[in-house]
C-alpha cells in the first residue's frame, strides 16, 4: 500500500494557534470529498492530539514546536503528530470512553485521548526517545 | 443588564494576520438564573475565560446556570470539561445548570463523548 505525504506542517506549541491548525485540517479533509460530519469528528480529535502535546508534552505554552505530516492512500488516510516534549505515560494513552463509561464517574477531565480513539479507526501512540512522542491517526475512507 | 468580557484575543499580534480567535461572552439575568452565552469558539486556549465566569456564575446565581451555546461554533474536549465542572459545582450547592440551545458543533461533542444525556438541554 503506498503512502503519499501530501501535508506537512510545523505549528508553535501555543494553544493560541490551534484555531489555524483547525482550519488547516479541514482543508485537507474537504480535498478529499470527506463526508461533513467525519470532518468535524477529525478537525476534533486531531486538535484534540494538539492539545495534549501542549498541555501536558510541552505543560502549556513552549517555543517548540508541534509538527504534522498529512499522509493519503487509496484506503484512506493518516496523520502524524510529533511533539519533542515530555513523553505521555501509558495508562493515560491508552484511555478509551468504554474505560471512562464502566468506571461510572463524571469527571471534568481526561476526554481528549478517549475521543481521539473514538473518532479514528486506528491510533498508535509511541514514545520518542530520549524524550517526545508521535501519535499516529488512521482513517479508513471505506468506513461511514 | 448585559455585560460583555472578552476572554481570548481578538486579533493576532502580528502584522496583518489574525489567526487568534476570539470568544466573547455575554451574561445577563433571567428569572434568578445567571445566563452566559459564549459566542466563539472554546478551545483550549478560551475555555480557561469561560470556566472562571461559569464558576463565579456559579456563585452568584439565586437559582443557577443557564448556558446559551448557541453561538459556540467550536468546542473541545476543554470546552466539555468547563461544562463538567459548572454541573458538579452547581450540584453541591444545590443549583442548576442547563444548556439552552446548544450548537450543532457542542452537540457532536457531547454526543461523541457520551455525556449529551448528564446535562439539562433546553431547545427553547
Amino acid at each position: 500500500m503506498d503512502k503519499q505525504t501530501d501535508l506537512r506542517m510545523t505549528v508553535r506549541a501555543d494553544a493560541r494557534l490551534l484555531g489555524c491548525v483547525r482550519r488547516l485540517v479541514r482543508g485537507y479533509l474537504e480535498s478529499f470529498e470527506t463526508a461533513p460530519d467525519r470532518i468535524d469528528e477529525v478537525v476534533l480529535a486531531v486538535d484534540e492530539a494538539c492539545a495534549n502535546s501542549i498541555r501536558h508534552a510541552y505543560g502549556g505554552q513552549s517555543e517548540e514546536c508541534l509538527s504534522l505530516e498529512f499522509r493519503s492512500h487509496e484506503r484512506g488516510l493518516e496523520i502524524e503528530l510529533k511533539d519533542a516534549g515530555k513523553t505521555a505515560p501509558l495508562e493515560r494513552t491508552g484511555a478509551t470512553l468504554a474505560a471512562r463509561d464502566a468506571a461510572g464517574e463524571l469527571r471534568p477531565g481526561g476526554l481528549g485521548i478517549p475521543l481521539i480513539r473514538q473518532v479514528f479507526d486506528e491510533v498508535e501512540f509511541l514514545a520518542e526517545v530520549p524524550h517526545g512522542n508521535r501519535v499516529i491517526m488512521r482513517l479508513d475512507r471505506g468506513k461511514p | 443588564m448585559e455585560i460583555v468580557l472578552s476572554c481570548a484575543w481578538t486579533a493576532g499580534n502580528r502584522e496583518g494576520l489574525e489567526i487568534f480567535m476570539a470568544l466573547q461572552l455575554s451574561q445577563t439575568e433571567q428569572d434568578g438564573l445567571v445566563v452566559i452565552q459564549p459566542d466563539g469558539e472554546v478551545d483550549l486556549y478560551s475555555s480557561p475565560g469561560l470556566r472562571k465566569a461559569i464558576l463565579a456564575a456559579v456563585q452568584a446565581a439565586e437559582l443557577g446556570v443557564r448556558l446559551d451555546l448557541s453561538q459556540v461554533a467550536y468546542m473541545d474536549s476543554s470546552g466539555v470539561a468547563t461544562l463538567v465542572e459548572g454541573l458538579q459545582g452547581c450540584g453541591k450547592i444545590q443549583k442548576t445548570l442547563s444548556l439552552f440551545r446548544p450548537s450543532p458543533a457542542v452537540m457532536k461533542v457531547l454526543q461523541l463523548a457520551r455525556l449529551d444525556s448528564v446535562f439539562e438541554i433546553w431547545e427553547e
